[in-house]
C-alpha cells in the first residue's frame, strides 16, 4: 500500500497543534525552543521533522509524546488534549496512544528482546497476560527479528536493536509512532532496512513522525516539516513515486 | 509467569550482585545485632511472666519467734491475703569435695504448696526426705555435690552431720547460688533438728490477693500482719517486702537489656545509612531506564512499585539470613540472662511478635531507605531522566581549581580531597556511620577505664587478703589472738555486724543491708570518702564525747542511693536483730555496688551488750593465691581447734576476679557492639568507594590515558577513603562525649555509678585513629584494585 494514498488532509487530523510555544529559562534569559507552532497531521502520514541543531525538533517530539508540556497553546493528539492532562494521566495516555523510538535504542539491558517488547504491555495492561508473549513474538516477526527474541540487547547488532525498539514502540498499538533520529546510529544499509520497515508500517495505516537528518529518510516520508529557531519554516507534503 | 518488569528487577539485582549482596549484608548485620537483643529480651520477658509470676512469688516475709498452724490460719483469714506459709532458714556450712561453703537451708511447712513461692523439682526426689536435702539447681555446680552422694552440714558449733543429696529443685524466687556464692538447699524440719536447729518455723511468708498492688501497698498489708502477730504477744524482728512481681535482678537485667537494645537499634540505624547510600547509588544508575520506562507508558506508581518491590526483595533475603542467626544468638544470650535470674529457658519459645517485628523491620527498612530516592527518581520528568548521564554524574563538591590553589598540596592529593566531597550526602552518611561506631568505641573505652578505676579504688581501700566467716559469733579477743598466732598471718581483725534495716517514720522498715562493725582505727579497710568523715578513730562512743548515746554511722553510696533521704549530719534509727539502735550519720563512702553501713566495733558492742564477732579479715605474709590458701587452711585448723569453726572463707583476689568478670562483661558487650558498628561503617566506606570508582570510570580512563600508573590510581582511591575516614574520626571525638555520658549513666543504673571521664583520652583517640585508618585501607583495597583493572579503552567509553 502506498503511504501517500493514506494521506487525507480533509479527514479529522490525528495531531493538531494551536499556537504552541515552549520556552526554557536560561542564564541568558528565556530561551524559546518553539514559538507559535500551528500544525495538523492526519492519520497515516509519515512526517519527517528536519532542522538544524537547536531548531526545536526534539522539543516538538517531546511535546507530542507527552513527555514535555507547552508553555502556551494547545496540543491535541488522537482527540486527547495533552496540555490539559495531569502527569499521571499523561503516563497512562502515553502507554497506549504513542510509541517512541530513540536514536540510541534505549532497550533495557537486563531484559531479552521479547521481554523488552512485552514490558509496555505489562505497564499498559491492554492485553491479558497470556496474550502478551505471542503478540510480542508477532511484532518481532513482523520486524524480522523473531529469531533474536530471547537474546539480551548486548548480543544484538545496532539494526536488530532498533527493530526491537520499533517492535516495543508498537507493543500497545499506538495511534502515533514517534522516532527520534532512528537511523542516526546505524550504517546506511541497516538504516535503509529500518526505513523500509517504517514505510511498511505507514502503508498499513500507522502514523509516524520522525526527527531526522538523513536525506534518504526524508525521501521515504510523505511530508517534511522544516524547523528553524522554533518555527515551522516549511511544511510541504510529497507524493513519492 | 512473572511480568517482564519483575524479571527486570530480579535481573538488576543479579547484575549488581556485589552491591545487592552488600545491601543484604548491611541489613542482615543490623538485624542480627538488634534482633538478637530483641529476641533475648522478649524471651526473658516471656519466661519472667510464665515462670516467675506463675510461681506466685512471696509478697512479704516476716521474721518472728514461732509460726504455728493457728497463726497461719489467722493470717490466711485476712481479706488481703491469698496464701501463707511457714519457713525456717538456717545458715550452715556445706562441705563436699573437701571444700566448705556457705549454705542456706530452707524448711517449709508444706513443700508442695502451689499458690506461694512454688518450687519445682528438677530431678531426684521431691519433696525432701528426712534423711537428705534437695539442692537448689543454681547452687548445684557451686556446691560440688552430686545427687545420691552425701554432703556434710554443720550449723553453728553443732556436730557436722552427713546427709544425702536426694534431688535438685528450682526456686525462681532465689538469686542464683553460683552468683551469690551460696549453696541453697531444702530440708525438712526433722533434718534441721539433726543439725541442732529447732524443728519449728520462725518466718511467715504470704502472697497478697491483689497482685497489682505496689510495694507500699504490700508493705501496709505486711504491717497489718505484723500488728496482728504482735497483738498475739510475739515480737516481729524483721519485715521484708520485695518489689511486687519483680525478680530481685530483673530491674538490672531490664536496664541492661534496654541499654544494649538501644545500641542494637543504633547499629540498625547505621546499617540503614548504608542501605540508603547503596540504594541511592543503585537508582542513580537506573535513572535513564526509569525515563525509558516512563516514555513507553509506565505510570509513576508502577515504577515506584517496581523499585520498592526490589527493596522489599532485598529485605526479605536479608531477613532470611538474619532471623535464624538472631534467634540462635538471642536464645544463647537469653539463656545467659535466664541463668542470672535463675529461670529455666527450656520449653519456652521466642514470642512470635518479636520475630514478626524483626521481619517487618527487615522488610520495611530497605523499603523506607529506598522510598525517598525512588520517589525522587520517579518525579524526574521523562525528558530529564532520559538526559541523565547516569551513574557517571558527579555534582557538587569543592571546585578543583580552588583545591589546587591550596599551597603545598600536590595535585593528586588535591584531587583525592576534592573527590571525597563530590557526593556530599553519601560522604556524610558514610562518615556518620564510621563516627557512630567510633563514638561507641571511645565511650566503651572510657567506661572500661572508669570501671577498672572504680574496682581498683574499691580494692585499694581493702588491705586484707582473706575473709573468713565463723559458724557462730565469738569473742573478738579470742578470734584475733588465735588468728594472729597462725603462721603466715601478718595482721588480723575481727568484725562484728549483721543484717540491719532503717526504721522509717510511719513504722515501716527499709530492705535489709549489711552492717559492718569494725575497729574504728581499722587498717584493713579505708574506703574512699564521698562526703562527711570516716568513723572517729579514737573510737569513743557518743556519750564519751559528751554527746548523746548515738554512735557514728558511715553509709555506702549504694545505700545512699537506695535511701536518698540519708545524709551526713542526720540521725537515723536502725533495726538490728530486732532491736532499734540510734546513730548519727557522719559520712558517705564509696564501697562498691553493695548497700552497707559501717559502725565502730566498740559502739556496736556497747549497743548490743557483747563484743562477739563472726567475721575475720586477715592480711597474710603470702603474696600468691596458693600461699594465701595455705594460710586459710592453717587458720581453719587453729580456729576449729579453739572451738571456732569456720563456715566459709574467701580470697580477696578471687572476689575481685568475680566482680571484674561481672562488670566487664557489660562493658565488653558494648565493645562488641562498637566493633559491629565499625564493621558496618567499613562496609559503608567500601560501598561508597566502589560507587566512586564506578562513577569515575571515564575519569580514571582519562588519567590512565595521560600517564597515571596503577600505584597513582590506587593511591587516589585510598587517599579519598582516608579523607572520609579521618573526617569520621574527627566527628567521632566530640560525638564520644555524649556517648560516654550515656554509657556511664546506663552503667550506673545497671551496676553502680562510676566516675567516668567523658573526654576521650589521647591513647584511646590515637588507637581509634590507627584502627579507622586500617579499616579505611581495607575497605578501599578492593575498589582501588578494581579501578586499576578497567581497560583504558573501556573506561574512556564508559557512560
Amino acid at each position: 500500500m502506498n503511504p501517500v494514498s493514506q494521506h487525507h488532509p480533509a479527514a479529522e487530523p490525528l495531531i493538531a497543534l494551536r499556537e504552541v510555544s515552549r520556552s526554557y529559562p536560561s542564564p541568558a534569559g528565556e530561551f524559546n525552543a518553539l514559538s507559535g507552532i500551528n500544525l495538523t497531521i492526519a492519520r497515516g502520514e509519515f512526517v519527517a521533522v528536519v532542522g538544524q541543531s537547536g531548531s526545536g525538533k526534539s522539543t516538538l517530539l517531546n511535546l507530542l509524546a507527552g513527555i514535555d508540556r507547552p508553555s502556551s497553546g494547545e496540543i491535541i493528539v488522537d482527540r486527547q488534549a495533552l496540555h490539559a492532562l495531569s502527569e499521571r494521566a499523561l503516563s497512562t495516555w502515553r502507554g497506549h496512544a504513542v510509541g517512541i523510538v530513540f536514536q540510541f535504542f534505549q532497550l533495557l539491558p537486563t531484559l531479552t528482546a521479547i521481554e523488552n517488547v512485552m514490558l509496555p504491555m505489562d505497564f499498559g495492561k491492554r492485553w491479558p497476560a497470556r496474550e502478551r508473549r505471542p503478540r510480542a513474538l508477532a511484532l518481532l516477526e513482523r520486524l524480522g527479528v523473531a529469531d533474536q527474541a530471547d537474546k539480551l540487547p548486548a548480543a544484538l547488532s545496532g539494526g536488530q536493536q532498533q527493530r526491537v525498539a520499533v517492535a516495543r514502540a508498537l507493543a500497545n498499538s499506538p495511534a502515533l509512532l514517534l522516532a527520534d533520529e532512528p537511523t542516526g546510529n546505524l550504517d546506511s544499509h541497516t538504516a535503509q532496512g529500518l526505513l523500509d520497515v517504517l514505510a511498511g508500517l505507514v502503508g498499513e495505516g500507522q502514523t509516524i513522525l520522525m526527527v531526522t537528518h538523513e536525506r534518504a529518510a526524508i525521501r521515504q516520508t510523505t511530508r517534511t516539516l522544516t524547523l528553524a529557531d522554533g518555527r515551522i519554516v516549511d511544511g510541504k507534503a510529497f507524493a513519492h513515486a | 509467569m512473572l511480568d517482564a518488569r519483575w524479571r527486570k528487577m530480579l535481573r538488576d539485582v543479579w547484575l549488581h550482585k556485589s552491591r545487592s549482596l552488600l545491601v543484604v549484608l548491611a541489613i542482615a548485620i543490623g538485624m542480627v545485632a538488634a534482633g538478637a537483643l530483641l529476641d533475648a529480651w522478649a524471651l526473658v520477658q516471656r519466661v519472667t511472666a510464665e515462670t516467675y509470676r506463675a510461681s506466685h512469688p512471696v509478697s512479704a516475709t516476716l521474721k518472728l519467734d514461732v509460726v504455728d498452724a493457728a497463726l497461719l490460719a489467722q493470717v490466711r483469714a485476712l481479706p488481703d491475703i491469698a496464701a501463707v506459709r511457714a519457713r525456717r532458714s538456717v545458715l550452715a556450712a556445706v562441705q563436699s569435695d573437701g571444700t566448705r561453703r556457705t549454705g542456706v537451708l530452707y524448711a517449709y511447712d508444706d513443700f508442695e504448696r502451689q499458690n506461694i513461692g512454688r518450687l519445682q523439682s528438677e530431678h531426684g526426689t521431691w519433696p525432701p526426705r528426712d534423711d537428705g536435702i534437695v539442692i537448689e539447681q543454681s547452687s548445684l555446680e557451686f556446691s560440688a555435690a552430686n545427687v545420691g552422694e552425701p554432703v556434710t552440714l554443720q550449723v553453728g558449733k553443732s556436730a557436722p552431720v552427713a546427709v544425702s543429696v536426694t534431688g535438685v529443685a528450682r526456686d525462681v524466687g532465689l538469686a542464683p547460688g553460683w552468683m551469690e556464692h551460696i549453696v541453697y538447699a531444702f530440708a525438712t524440719p526433722a533434718t534441721l533438728a539433726r543439725l541442732g536447729v529447732p524443728d519449728s518455723f520462725n518466718e511467715l511468708q504470704f502472697v497478697v490477693r491483689d497482685t497489682a498492688l505496689d510495694r507500699d501497698a504490700v508493705r501496709r498489708i505486711a504491717y497489718e500482719v505484723k500488728a496482728l502477730i504482735e497483738r498475739g504477744g510475739q515480737h516481729v524482728a524483721n519485715v521484708d517486702v520485695p518489689v511486687p512481681g519483680q525478680h530481685m535482678h530483673a530491674a538490672q537485667m531490664d536496664s541492661l537489656m534496654l541499654t544494649q537494645g538501644a545500641f542494637g537499634l543504633l547499629t540498625l540505624l547505621v546499617c540503614a545509612f548504608l542501605v540508603v547510600n547503596l540504594i541511592t547509588a543503585m537508582l542513580a544508575g537506573q535513572t535513564r531506564e526509569i525515563g525509558v520506562m516512563k516514555a513507553i507508558g509506565a505510570r509513576p506508581n508502577q515504577i515506584v512499585g517496581m523499585y520498592l518491590g526490589m527493596a522489599l526483595l532485598l529485605g526479605l533475603l536479608a531477613s532470611m539470613l538474619a532471623l535464624p542467626a538472631a534467634m540462635v544468638i538471642g536464645r544463647q544470650y537469653a539463656a545467659l540472662k535466664a541463668e542470672m535470674l535463675n529461670f529455666p529457658l527450656a520449653g519456652h519459645a521466642i514470642p512470635w511478635w518479636a520475630i514478626a517485628l524483626q521481619l517487618a523491620v527487615g522488610v520495611l527498612l530497605p523499603v523506607a531507605a529506598a522510598a525517598i530516592p525512588v520517589l525522587r527518581a520517579c518525579r524526574l520528568s521523562v525528558q530529564a531522566a532520559l538526559c541523565d548521564p547516569g551513574i557517571a554524574a558527579a555534582h557538587g563538591g569543592f571546585h578543583l581549581r580552588r583545591q589546587i590553589a591550596i599551597g603545598g598540596l600536590g595535585r593528586p592529593l588535591a584531587l583525592s580531597i576534592n573527590n571525597a566531597f563530590r557526593r556530599r550526602q553519601r560522604m556524610l552518611l558514610t562518615l556518620l556511620a564510621l563516627a557512630a561506631g567510633g563514638a561507641v568505641f571511645l565511650g566503651a573505652a572510657n567506661l572500661r577505664n572508669a570501671v577498672r578505676g572504680s574496682v581498683d579504688l574499691l580494692f585499694s581501700s581493702q588491705h586484707y587478703d582473706v575473709l573468713l566467716r565463723l559458724s557462730e559469733p565469738r569473742s573478738v579477743d579470742a578470734i584475733e589472738t588465735t588468728a594472729r598466732a597462725v603462721d603466715g598471718v601478718e595482721r588480723a581483725e575481727a568484725w562484728a555486724g549483721g543484717s540491719a534495716s532503717i526504721a522509717h517514720a510511719g513504722g515501716t522498715l527499709s530492705n535489709a543491708f549489711a552492717l559492718v562493725a569494725l575497729p574504728a582505727d581499722s587498717t584493713m579497710v579505708q574506703p574512699a570518702l564521698e562526703a562527711g568523715r570516716w568513723l572517729d578513730r579514737s573510737d569513743r562512743s557518743g556519750s564519751d564525747r559528751g554527746g548523746s548515746d548515738r554512735g557514728d554511722l558511715v553509709i555506702s553510696r549504694s545505700l545512699g542511693k537506695d535511701e536518698p533521704a540519708l545524709a551526713p549530719g542526720m540521725q537515723t534509727t536502725l533495726v538490728v536483730d530486732g532491736r532499734e539502735t540510734h546513730w548519727n550519720i557522719v559520712g558517705i563512702v564509696d564501697s562498691g555496688p553493695q548497700a552497707l553501713a559501717f559502725v565502730s566495733r566498740r559502739a556496736f558492742a556497747a549497743l548490743r551488750g557483747d563484743d562477739r564477732a563472726s567475721t575475720l579479715v586477715v592480711a597474710t605474709t603470702a603474696h600468691t593465691a596458693a600461699g594465701q590458701l595455705d594460710t586459710i587452711l592453717r587458720l581453719r585448723g587453729e580456729l576449729e581447734r579453739a572451738g571456732m569453726p569456720v563456715a566459709s572463707s574467701q580470697l580477696l583476689s578471687e572476689t575481685r576476679r568475680v566482680l571484674d568478670d561481672h562488670l566487664l562483661m557489660v562493658v565488653d558487650f558494648l565493645g562488641i557492639m562498637a566493633w559491629v558498628m565499625i564493621a558496618v561503617g567499613g562496609m559503608g566506606l567500601a560501598s561508597t568507594m566502589s560507587l566512586a570508582v564506578l562513577e569515575r570510570t571515564r575519569e580514571i580512563g582519562v588519567m590512565r590515558a595521560i600517564g597515571a600508573r596503577h600505584g597513582a590510581i590506587m593511591a587516589l582511591i585510598q587517599i579519598e577513603g582516608l579523607v572520609i575516614a579521618v573526617l569520621g574520626w574527627l566527628v567521632s571525638l566530640p560525638l564520644s562525649i555524649p556517648m560516654s555520658a550515656a554509657l556511664a549513666s546506663a552503667f550506673g543504673r545497671v551496676m553502680f555509678a562510676v566516675p567516668t571521664r567523658y573526654l576521650p583520652d589521647a591513647a584511646g583517640a590515637l588507637g581509634w585513629l590507627v584502627m579507622i585508618v586500617c579499616v579505611s585501607l581495607l575497605a578501599c583495597a578492593l575498589p582501588a584494585l578494581r579501578a586499576t583493572r578497567i581497560p583504558t579503552a573501556v573506561a574512556l567509553n564508559y557512560q
